[in-house]
């Protein structure tokens, strides 16, 4: 196009400039092509990449196209016209996630007061403006999970969103209706006492056969529907073929009316969003094994305190767990729930194969700056290094359905990158540069 | 796995054995670690400690090993001395949610907290994993003037000396959650009043029997530490003041504005028991931490625990490293500054001749959140042991 305006331009000069200005614009034209280029195509030339889904690279390069991973690996061609990054002697690795964010919610949006709720999205309750947004980002978290709280025993749909520095939660949303949150035995709602907990579980319980219900009543009304037009279809050719004929008109079936709450909550029995429960004591965790057995949906164990009592039957279960915190400080006081919490609960659970990502789950927004900080406690109580970075890079996007997009470093992936000074589980390490869709979010200034 | 896992079992087994098997009688055992971080002389790679009846005989490279003594080969781990917590509240109460305080009376400075604790609570073993071995107890800060904290090694199941002082001085709370809508003091100025009645009252107070007024004598006389929770700047001033006009010898506890009047509490040498570094902080209050002792103030770490983590002592240093603080004041502050600032340090807080042989073994660094606390040893006993169950 650019090409097209400048022609149109040369045509109204003089011969004579012609050559000067073919000159200008064919330099123009060099500067405008190079310049979208190198907005285009980046090459970071690395220390160590920790691909996560992959062994680690040494001395590597990763090129990025458009904001997506191109090439990886150590022989990657780098056209001289390209931006470089160096990264020689240092780590790069995925943007973390933070699977249990509480970035831009302000608490009471959290949950509506009603218990049942589940066709509300946490999208409607956030403030984009949060100042915390950008530490966050510095640390190298890229991507972020939130979910409704717990005060509402279903309280909504939770989203994955990318904390790419824009202040418009469409531009930020990398997806949405990732899992309807549920909470079993939660003290927010009813002080853990076990009238409450019984009750939590056959309200949730209650929902889910209605839901059965409404979702036989619906398929039992399109039948009728179906039956319906087929009768009516009949009725209208032989009112044309035979008008003398006197035939009675059929009768349309009682309407149907649709339901928000179940029509969620059918989409959780069909296997179409999981069903994530949070639940911390022995007895809860049960209980949402239990339900996911009876009705058979995509069952996610959320925080999971004491799940180390019971690390087996959850390995059986086959449940993801969304694990948090891994230490009792990243909440400010201590709730009932963590009477029992234990710091090597991620290495036991682990260790018996459950499919686990690590959560922050701190009090306010900044704490999911501290994802790293969660896999490196994390370690120091047992848990394998390897796992404990999958558990806050790849594991959890596997976990919340966006794998495809984000969690590692893989061809085809989205260019969220973290440039380190030195390992991810090092505290100390401190973090150079984080991209996402290969735009630079964080650069650190004081360069030594 | 397993192999591993069995054979590690089986050096652990050894070691302990090794440490135990001499019974009543005098123990020596030489350890040999990969690096000693004695925190008052540097770092030993290499070294040598031997522990003599429960203290440290000598530590260096250089170290004669007395004939017939069993070695412990830690020379992979790094050893530091027993962390030492400035001020918590473990094993003060059945649940989670324990109640420090008086909540009726406003003053009772004659409650002695170590009358509530319970040795055999499993909050102690926890510590002891985190690489705790002796901590403050302490009431909380409802109380303007709220009781005699104590100091206790965590090797509470032997019948031996674990408390080390059964009152290390009055605790003091200016901040406003001392204030309560339902008995006085319900203002700041009534409390700081209030603060300033009781210490008038002991100041004249001859003798007689007065609990309250006797322990608050030997505070004004500056003989007993005056521990004052003093939290944003103006909370701070108070309790500056009145330590001026009393001429306490006091230890600020808390203090988490304090760096924004740093020079005037370092002028002062008033030392800082620091709160736990909050996992929800922004980055600004991070540094706060940092600041203060770049300015000249002595620092030790808390844990405040239950409030936070006990795991968490050895993450706040590490997060204040993170943030800002030298590494060498950090590991002080986890050790050899509290032993000072708590009046222990002739027995605990550095790894050198003549001190308690309270040790803690990690597999890397001991300012590394991914670094294990391996084992646990207090008084030459080992207390705690990872693979144990």
């Amino acid at each position: 196009m650019l090409k097209g305006v400048s022609l149109i331009y040369l045509q109204g000069i003089e011969m004579k400039s012609i050559k000067r200005i073919a000159i200008l614009a064919s330099l123009f034209l060099l500067f405008i092509s190079v310049g979208t280029l190198s907005g285009q195509e980046i090459a970071i030339k690395a220390g160590t990449i920790l691909p996560i889904n992959d062994a680690p690279i040494e001395n590597g390069t990763i090129l990025i196209k458009d904001g997506k991973i191109a090439a990886l690996g150590q022989n990657i061609a780098v056209d001289s016209d390209i931006r470089v990054i160096d990264a020689n002697g240092k780590f790069v690795m995925p943007g973390m996630i933070d699977v249990q964010s509480r970035l831009f919610v302000i608490d009471s949006e959290l949950n509506e007061s009603r218990t049942i709720a589940p066709e509300l999205s946490i999208l409607d309750g956030l403030d984009p403006y949060i100042e915390e947004s950008p530490e966050v980002a510095a640390q190298g978290v890229t991507a972020i999970y939130i979910t409704p709280g717990s005060r509402s025993l279903i309280g909504g749909s939770g989203a994955v969103l990318k904390l790419n520095g824009s202040k418009d939660v469409g531009e930020m949303l990398l997806k949405d209706n990732i899992a309807v949150k549920a909470a079993i035995g939660v003290s927010a709602n009813n002080e853990s006492s076990s009238l409450g907990r019984l009750g939590d579980y056959s309200s949730i319980r209650e929902a889910l056969l209605e839901t059965k219900i409404y979702m036989h009543n619906k398929e039992k009304y399109e039948r009728e529907v179906a039956k319906y037009d087929k009768k009516m279809a009949e009725y209208e050719k032989k009112k044309e073929t035979k008008p003398a004929e006197k035939i009675d008109k059929p009768k349309r079936p009682a309407r149907f009316r649709l339901d928000p709450t179940h029509e969620v909550l059918a989409k959780v029995l069909s296997k179409e969003i999981p069903l994530q429960i949070e639940a911390h004591r022995v007895t809860d965790i049960l209980n949402a094994l239990r339900l996911a057995d009876e009705f058979d949906f995509k069952l996610i164990l959320d925080k999971c305190t004491e799940g180390y009592m019971i690390a087996e039957e959850i390995a059986r279960s086959k449940a993801p767990v969304i694990l948090g915190p891994v230490s009792t400080s990243f909440n400010d006081m201590p709730r009932l729930e963590y009477r029992n919490h234990d710091v090597r609960n991620a290495a036991i659970l682990s260790e018996k194969g459950v499919k686990l990502a690590l959560g922050v789950s701190g009090k306010d927004g900044a704490s999911s700056k501290f994802v790293a900080l969660a896999a490196a406690i994390a370690v120091g109580n047992g848990m394998d290094k390897g796992m404990a970075l999958r558990a806050v890079t790849l594991t959890p996007a596997e976990i919340l359905g966006v794998a495809d997009r984000i969690g590692s470093l893989q061809v085809g992936k989205d260019a969220d990158v973290v440039i380190l000074s030195g390992h991810p589980l090092d505290t100390l390490s401190r973090i150079e540069m984080v991209l996402i869709e290969g735009k630079t979010v964080f650069e650190r200034k004081d360069q030594q | 796995m397993i192999k591993k896992r069995f054979l590690s079992f089986l050096i652990v087994l050894s070691i302990s054995l090794c440490l135990t098997s001499f019974g009543n009688e005098p123990q020596v055992i030489a350890i040999r670690a990969g690096k000693i971080w004695t925190v008052t002389d540097g770092v030993i790679t290499d070294g040598i400690i031997i522990v003599d009846n429960g203290k440290i005989r000598a530590v260096g490279q250089e170290v004669d090993v007395p004939e017939g003594v069993n070695i412990l080969d830690m020379s992979d781990k790094n050893i530091i001395p027993g962390i030492i917590d400035g001020h918590c509240h473990i094993g003060l109460s059945l649940d989670i949610f324990s109640e420090m305080d008086e909540t009726v009376a406003a003053i009772a400075a004659d409650m002695l907290i170590l009358d509530a604790f319970n040795p055999h609570s499993k909050d102690v073993k926890k510590a002891l994993s985190s690489g705790v071995t002796t901590v403050m107890l302490a009431p909380g800060y409802r109380n303007p003037v709220g009781g005699q904290p104590a100091v206790v090694k965590l090797d509470t199941s032997k019948a031996n000396d674990w408390v080390l002082k059964r009152s290390a001085g009055v605790e003091f709370s200016l901040m406003n959650q001392a204030l309560m809508f339902d008995r006085e003091p319900t203002s700041r100025a009534g409390l700081i009043e209030l603060v300033k009645e009781q210490l008038n009252e002991a100041k004249v107070y001859q003798e007689g029997f007065n609990p309250r007024l006797e322990v608050l004598n030997r505070v004004v006389d500056a003989n007993l530490p005056a521990y004052i929770w003093a939290h944003t700047v103006d909370e701070i001033a108070s309790a500056m003041a009145i330590i001026d006009q009393y001429n306490l010898n006091a230890v600020l506890v808390a203090a988490g504005q304090g760096d924004e009047i740093a020079d005037m509490i370092a002028k002062r040498d008033l030392p800082v028991i620091y709160p736990p570094l909050l996992l929800s902080s922004k980055d600004k209050d991070l540094k706060r931490v940092g600041k203060m002792a770049g300015s000249g103030v002595k620092l030790a770490f808390a844990s405040l625990a239950p409030r936070t983590d006990l795991n968490d002592l050895r993450t706040s240093a590490i997060l204040a490293v993170k943030y800002g603080l030298d590494k060498e004041a950090a590991l002080k502050g986890l050790t050899i500054n509290a032993a000072e600032i708590l009046g222990v340090a002739d027995r605990l807080g550095s790894i050198s001749e003549g001190k308690d042989a309270d040790l803690v073994i990690l597999n890397g660094d001991p300012l590394q959140p991914a670094s294990s606390i391996e084992m646990v040893i207090i008084n030459g006993n080992i207390v705690y042991q990872r693979l144990e169950e």
